[in-house]
């Protein structure tokens, strides 16, 4: 394993505890950038797209636009850091907007579909 | 590249299925491939101008239950035009625009992408250009066309209403989605509207039309192709050599 997957591995394994640790704190940590509402996830229609903040709502276009993506994808639309847009296609997958899932060794994200 | 094109306003009645009619025939003449699609889901005009014999609608294409290929015509033999000329319609009929009209936001997100992958297929049949049609102020169809589009050509007129309004959309709306955007002033009374403006909200006005009583009674011509030399014809000619010299 070379030293980027590696740190890309820890970097994941980092983010999953930090969304198990979300749901332990019942989700107290209601950052300005979290429009969701109580427990009922919300679909991305464009409404709710144009609500979120610039940040979010640029990973966000990216992702339909390009549809199922790595971070790194979508850190290559944005011109953003990878670890940059991981953060806030994270932030977006707590917000239930983006579905998160694994392809053999890779982390892909999509728009939520309900 | 597929570059689209919607046509919107804040304000209904402002022109905008004239312009993207007629838009999308001097694209066609001059030898574009051109794809117009009627996403004024409720209220559709493209039916009524084109009087289409057809099964499938721009509404399948939506619910993602038909490609979009399925569901558009080719009328460039009918008029003639060097550029290939499709057409996309919205189901008129009153069932489907209340089926429609109940959509929830699950089903909105879904027919953006399927606006975007519909973008994508246009693109690999080499269509240089698509027109949207919309409905006017902020409806989802119209919204998930400008979000799916490069450039939006807002339609204006000269009420106090439609100027505040539009001032809206470009905050709340096209500038959020990091859209280009372009004003045509139509039905203008040039007495009323002063000095030609170059800029307004700091975007480019490309074209300004008079109101004329004939471009209303002949509305059941596309005055591009059947009178390219009717004032109104010229207007969208110069829009369209605009259109592509500073965005496409
Ligand atoms: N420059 C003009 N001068 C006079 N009449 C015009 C002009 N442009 C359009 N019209 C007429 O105004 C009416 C409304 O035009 P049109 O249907 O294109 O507007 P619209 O913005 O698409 O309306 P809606 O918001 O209902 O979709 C039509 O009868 C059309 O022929
Ligand atoms: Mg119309």
């Amino acid at each position: 394993m070379s030293e980027k997957e590696l740190l890309e591995e820890i970097l994941e394994n980092l983010q999953q505890m930090n969304e198990k640790l979300d749901s332990f704190i019942g989700k107290k940590e209601t950052a300005p950038d979290q429009s969701k509402k109580g427990n009922i996830a919300e679909s991305l229609d464009i409404m709710t797209l144009l609500s979120l903040p610039d940040h979010l709502r640029t990973t966000a276009t990216t992702l339909f636009e390009i549809g199922p993506a790595t971070a790194e994808e979508v850190s290559k639309v944005t011109l953003k850091e990878r670890a940059v847009e991981s953060n806030y296609l994270n932030q977006l997958v707590r917000m239930e907007h983006v579905e998160k899932y694994r392809e053999g060794r890779k982390v892909y994200f999509r728009i939520n579909e309900k | 590249m597929t570059f689209a094109l919607a046509v919107h306003s804040s304000k209904g009645g402002t022109g905008k299925t004239s312009i993207a009619v007629n838009l999308a025939a001097a694209y066609a003449l001059d030898g574009k491939n051109v794809c117009l699609l009627d996403v004024d889901i409720r209220g559709p005009s493209l039916c009524s101008i084109f009087k289409p014999d057809t099964y499938f609608w721009i509404n399948d294409m939506l619910s993602g239950d038909r490609e979009i290929k399925d569901t558009i015509h080719d009328v460039s033999e009918r008029f003639g035009t060097k550029g290939k000329f499709f057409v996309g319609y919205s189901n008129p009929d009153i069932n489907q625009i209340r089926e429609l009209a109940r959509k929830d936001r699950s089903w909105q997100s879904n027919a953006l992408k399927n606006i975007i992958k519909g973008k994508k297929e246009l693109s690999g049949k080499n269509i240089d250009v698509i027109i949207f049609d919309t409905s006017p102020g902020v409806e989802y169809e119209s919204i998930n066309a400008v979000a799916a589009s490069d450039i939006v050509l807002i339609v204006h007129n000269s009420s106090i209403a439609c100027h505040n309004c539009t001032d809206q959309l470009i905050k709340g709306i096209y500038s959020p989605l990091n859209k280009q955007c372009a004003i045509v002033d139509n039905m203008c009374h040039p007495n009323v509207l002063g000095p030609s403006e170059e800029k307004r909200f700091g975007i480019n006005v490309i074209a300004q039309i008079p109101c004329m009583c004939n471009v209303a009674t002949r509305n059941n011509e596309i005055l591009s192709l059947t009178d390219p030399d009717h004032v109104f014809s010229k207007a969208i000619c110069s829009m369209k050599n605009k259109i592509e010299d500073f965005y496409m």
